[in-house]
């Protein structure tokens, strides 16, 4: 077992805060990913404990969603939508400057594993602001080449999401059980407040 | 003014059908002999409507409606064989096959594959499908039992279904979504499920098949017989497919009120250890050695060496034995012998437990009836018959509370005295516990209490009915004080001679090591047996007979129901053993003249009126005792 | 920031307020809202793929009836509800039913929030009220078709639906009028082509998106976008076949109204539209083997 105490609590927590323990299976799935920046089948297994759950039912569930890592892969995530309104603003030259800056094709990770570059027919939800790609799950819209270049430079130096902010652990509530959830998810949000 | 009424009147193909509501519009149209074909519809599982194959059109309804899915309304119209349903037909095989391998000349499916079949009566003569194929892993182990291909596949999800909703174990699940869907298990962990060789029957593809079955034959060169399980006491309904006379397979032959069309892995995967290698002679110990003999010579030898011991003699038959088997062999210890030593205890020199009529009060299928069903003993219930769990399962989902409880007073406590209809399900071990449980209950509840007890054996129930033990005779039967010992207890009451009768690798004698010891003192062991046995070296007289499969006769299950087997395969010139039964009481003098099994039965039945053969395939019928 | 947070950061501010929680505003009324994060599916946007979602599984659409009002979330009636419904609805609260009404066609009443993408000058989401002409909302707010390029084709309602051309631009932004015109206004995304655009390849785009998204639970979607993405490759790549347009139009029979649900549906109505007004182009790709557009492609900015 390799999660971390305060991860488990907060899987815990989910567990409680839906009426079927199934529902918690996402927001678990994204606990894991917060700590360790993917999804191993280790820990599916332990979800599955976590949430009394057989271990078939979360595997089907985490790979069915695109946004669960299976493998460590680079440090930062970047994403280029090149569904039909980015394509229409030049996704494809976007992608191929990506690939020739950062010296990899899309689904490789850069020698200093700073970052894994993927593209993706899924419109990511910024067609107006296109092209655009997704770091880290943050959008970076009305792309050019001196807007990429910045973004690769922090990059580089940037520690991984999952490695600045550590998941804590979910806040005893106070008297009120059935709603503990709403309340226990609070610290998540503000932990990611800068 | 409208009568109401919960029937419902509808067209298919300009043909008119009253059904009941809630009806499929699949089963009415299969109530007119219109077939509507399907692959993810699975009688028994809840419609998903995902593989689309049975669209048909309905009047007013814009679109092409899944007949496995739409519930039939009154005044509707169905059309199946439109020129629009036809092509689209085409256009849904030509979408499975797109990336079907199409490997059938390798396939064991091939020749019972509906994929297959459905392709020749709806599909396409060619695929416009030029690109090359979507390639998945092939025969990839899931257990050493089954192979997935998951090429073949057509994620019509019946196994997956059956994981959740059948057994209820989960073990199947859809992996990734879209065109990279596929099945399989947790993290490819070999799969444990006890029912496995279910998802090969109910897949409409060759994608789930059997390792066993693996390469063995072509569905139509196989030689089908209908019979029963041998595994256990269940009795559910097989075919057993033979090819050459080999056995290739059993399949599950559909008995609502017994197996709900379901096997276990355990039953479903035993017959190799029916497979019959040569055949061999009788054999008659002389000097030491055993010598081959005719049955004639050997019947000859044990009747001389049995009359020797006479009331001394000890008679051993398998649980697996048919009731004729096993009503002439009582009678050939009891009237020929004049010996009260039976027993068809198993295990290291247990002796039998013995049944009472109402150990099988509570019919298999009437657990779904129950609103509460103890499982008293919990999984070791279920181990010894397995498809019982499915039973369970099925219940539970149709809201009986089932309390798997391993101390009866926990089992007292779960049950509210509001409840109107109890099963209680064991097994024969706990007797004792399940019969005061049952008084207690029928104090403290409303409604009955029943229980349902697991014998030892496919034919553990017909060995007590028939009265193979020392206790009672046929029909429970008073012995009037003439009672004998049991197994145990045969040494101590001085047995000088003992005759075994095997009847299924699956049950056998299994001699303890103290049983071999005081065996081997013996003065006559005569062993009847359908293959070499680790009692061989201990018999004087050794007659070979035939195993569960190759036999005709009925045995009864759990519930007290008579059922038919019949030999699947042909043991040539080894003997049937109720012909050698006679054979060894005629060498006695006894004047027997049975000509076929179903003279035996005529018989028992006039000792057993419980058994009558008018009924063959229901339950014995006890409370018509005299 | 990533939407999340800034919900959670708005429910935060609520709960504070006393807008949700226990006893809102001492009225004696407990409501509260819970965000609950998906993971990539648009599937999910179907209303019952949002429910199996929401229930931990794969977000794969359920049969319906029964309809989620009669059993949705747990088996509960279930009201669900767009973001685009939940935004409006302050502001009828604020300003009454009326105000809105009064606003808009007869058929379409109110505003509506348009996302135009694309080839204009000024893309972005912008606010109109309903019947609008789409010229308007094309030439006066998003400032016309870039680099002084003139119009070839827009997409008026969101990934699935028809083509529309030039010829349509005075049709009211209202799903009556859109819908006469032979498309939807459906989620009011509107995506604008000029001249030089190859709509083979905005097709094939659209139509791995929907490949990408099929949650592979029906046959013909899952194998039919599959299908047709390959065709639509082979045909943009130079590889196309003389038949392929009519075999795109075939399977688009195969799948629309076939499918479990509206995506494998929808997955054929931007295709076969283009197919209509386009054939030419197919047949261009087909006939040269190579896009007859490849060398007007934007350079990055």
């Amino acid at each position: 077992m390799s999660l971390r105490k305060e991860t488990v609590a907060m899987i815990r927590e989910y567990a409680r805060r839906y009426p079927s323990a199934q529902s918690a299976i996402i927001p678990a799935l994204w606990a894991v990913q917060h700590e360790q920046g993917y999804v191993t089948a280790e820990s599916l297994a332990e979800i599955a404990t976590h949430l009394e759950l057989p271990p078939s039912l979360i595997e089907s569930t985490s790979s069915f969603y695109s946004m669960f890592l299976t493998r460590p892969e680079g440090r930062h995530d970047v994403v280029i939508c090149v569904n039909a309104p980015c394509g229409l603003r030049g996704a494809d030259e976007v992608l191929a400057y990506c690939e020739r800056t950062l010296g990899i094709r899309a689904g490789q990770t850069t020698q200093d594993g700073a970052i894994t570059l993927r593209s993706t027919p899924e419109c990511l939800g910024a067609c107006g602001g296109a092209p655009m790609m997704q770091v880290d799950h943050r959008f970076e819209e009305n792309l050019t080449s001196e807007r990429i270049d910045a973004v690769f430079e922090r990059l580089r130096t940037e520690p991984a999401p999952h490695e600045v902010v550590k998941p804590k652990a979910v806040a005893p509530v106070k008297g009120e059980k059935a709603r503990s959830g709403v309340e226990g998810a609070r610290p998540r949000a503000r932990r990611t407040q800068k | 003014m409208a009568v109401v009424t919960d029937q419902v009147t509808l067209t298919v193909d300009g043909q008119s059908v009253t059904v009941a509501k809630g009806t499929l519009i699949l089963d009415a149209a299969k109530k007119l002999g219109i077939e509507i074909p399907i692959f993810c519809s699975h009688p028994k599982m809840e419609p998903v409507a995902v593989c689309r194959m049975c669209l048909v059109e309905v009047e007013k309804m814009p679109k092409l409606q899944p007949a496995c899915a739409v519930y039939v309304m009154d005044g509707m119209v169905v059309r199946t064989r439109t020129e629009q349903v036809q092509r689209y037909q085409n256009g849904v095989l030509e979408f499975l096959l797109a990336n079907h391998p199409l490997d059938c000349p390798i396939c064991d499916k091939g020749g019972e594959c509906p994929l297959q079949d459905q392709t020749y009566t709806y599909g396409p003569g060619a695929s416009r499908y030029d690109f090359p194929k979507k390639h998945f892993d092939k025969a990839v182990p899931l257990s050493d039992k089954i192979l997935l291909d998951r090429e073949r596949c057509v994620l019509c999800w019946r196994c997956t279904r059956f994981s959740a909703e059948i057994s209820g174990e989960r073990e199947l699940a859809l992996i990734q979504r879209g065109k990279d869907t596929i099945i399989g298990t947790f993290n490819d962990q070999p799969a444990r499920s006890e029912y496995q060789g279910n998802w090969t029957e109910i897949c409409p593809v060759g994608a789930l098949t059997s390792r066993q079955y693996r390469f063995i034959s072509r569905p139509w060169d196989l030689d089908r017989t209908a019979t029963i399980c041998p595994g256990c006491s269940m009795g559910c309904n097989v075919h057993a497919d033979a090819r050459h006379n080999r056995l290739g397979r059993f399949q599950a032959r559909e008995n609502l009120a017994v197996d709900d069309g379901w096997l276990c892995d355990f039953g479903r995967y035993s017959f190799p250890s029916f497979q019959r290698e040569g055949i061999e002679r009788p054999r008659v110990r002389r000097d030491g050695r055993l010598e081959e003999v005719s049955y004639e010579e050997a019947m000859a030898a044990a009747a001389q060496s049995l009359r020797r011991a006479g009331p001394a003699t000890a008679g051993w038959a398998s649980p697996a034995a048919t009731n004729e088997e096993l009503f002439l062999f009582q009678r050939l210890l009891r009237e020929v012998l004049a010996t009260p030593h039976l027993d068809h205890g198993r295990g290291r020199g247990e002796a039998a437990t013995a049944l009472e009529p109402d150990d099988a009060a509570l019919p298999i299928a009437d657990l779904e009836r129950c609103d509460h069903v103890l499982l008293l003993g919990g999984q070791a219930v279920i181990d010894a018959a397995p498809v019982l769990h499915l039973r369970l399962f099925k219940s539970e989902r149709k809201g009986v509370r089932v309390h798997r409880v391993d101390d009866a007073r926990a089992a007292l406590e779960a049950v509210p005295a509001e409840a109107q209809a109890v099963g209680i399900v064991s097994s024969l071990g706990r007797k004792p516990e399940v019969d005061s449980l049952q008084g207690k209950l029928a104090r403290k509840v409303k409604g009955s209490v029943r229980r349902l007890l697991v014998p030892d054996g496919p034919n553990g129930r017909g060995a007590t009915d028939l009265g193979f033990g020392p206790g009672r005779g046929p029909g429970y039967a008073s012995l009037d004080g003439k009672a004998g010992r049991a197994r145990p207890d045969w040494e101590a009451a001085g047995v000088r001679a003992l005759y075994l009768f095997e009847a299924s690798p699956l049950h056998d004698f299994q001699a303890s090591g103290e049983e071999r010891e005081w065996i081997q003192r013996l003065e006559t062991v005569v062993l009847q047996r359908p293959r070499p046995s680790p009692l061989d070296d201990l018999a004087h007289v050794i007659l070979p007979g035939r195993a569960f499969v190759e036999k005709a006769g009925t045995v009864t299950n759990m519930e007290g129901r008579v059922q038919r087997i019949r030999p699947a395969i042909d043991a040539a010139v080894v003997r049937d053993d109720w012909k050698i039964l006679q054979g060894v009481a005629q060498a006695l003098g006894a004047d027997w003249r049975y000509r076929d099994p179903d003279e035996v039965f005529a018989d028992l039945s006039r000792a057993v009126p419980a058994y009558r053969a008018d009924r063959i395939g229901e339950r014995a019928l006890w409370s018509e005792r005299a | 920031m990533p939407q999340t947070e800034l919900l959670e950061t708005a429910l935060e501010e609520a709960r504070a307020a006393g807008y949700i929680g226990r006893n809102v505003l001492g009225s004696g009324f407990d409501v509260d809202v819970l965000l609950h994060r998906g993971a990539g599916a648009y599937i999910c946007g179907e209303e019952t793929a949002l429910l199996t979602s929401l229930e931990g599984y794969r977000g794969e659409p359920r049969l319906k009836p029964p309809f989620p009002a009669v059993k949705g979330l747990y088996g509960k009636p279930t009201v669900v509800n767009n973001v685009e419904t939940l935004a409006t609805l302050p502001h009828i609260v604020r300003n009454g039913p009326d105000w809105f009404a009064a606003m808009g066609t007869p058929t379409g009443k109110g505003t509506r929030v348009w996302c135009m993408s694309g080839h204009v000058n000024r893309p972005g989401n912008y606010e109109l009220e309903m019947g609008t002409p789409i010229r308007e909302l094309i030439y006066e707010h998003g400032g016309g078709i870039w680099k002084g390029r003139s119009l070839k084709a827009f997409q008026p309602g969101g990934a699935s639906m028809m083509v529309l051309l030039p010829e349509h631009l005075d049709v009211g932004l209202d799903f009556d009028a859109i819908a006469k015109a032979g498309s939807m206004a459906g989620a009011g995304a509107m995506m604008v082509m000029d001249e030089t655009t190859c709509i083979v390849d905005v097709a094939r785009r659209l139509v791995k998106f929907f490949e990408h998204e099929s949650c592979g639970k029906c046959t013909p979607c899952r194998e039919g976008t599959y299908w047709m993405a390959n065709l639509f490759d082979r045909i943009e790549f130079g590889e196309g076949k003389p038949g392929d347009p009519d075999l795109l139009l075939d399977m688009g029979y195969n799948i629309d109204g076939r499918s479990f649900c509206p995506l494998g549906d929808a997955s054929t109505w931007f295709p076969r539209s283009v197919i209509k007004y386009f054939r030419d182009e197919f047949e261009q790709h087909i006939v040269e083997k190579a896009c007859p557009f490849r060398g007007e492609r934007e350079a990055v900015a």
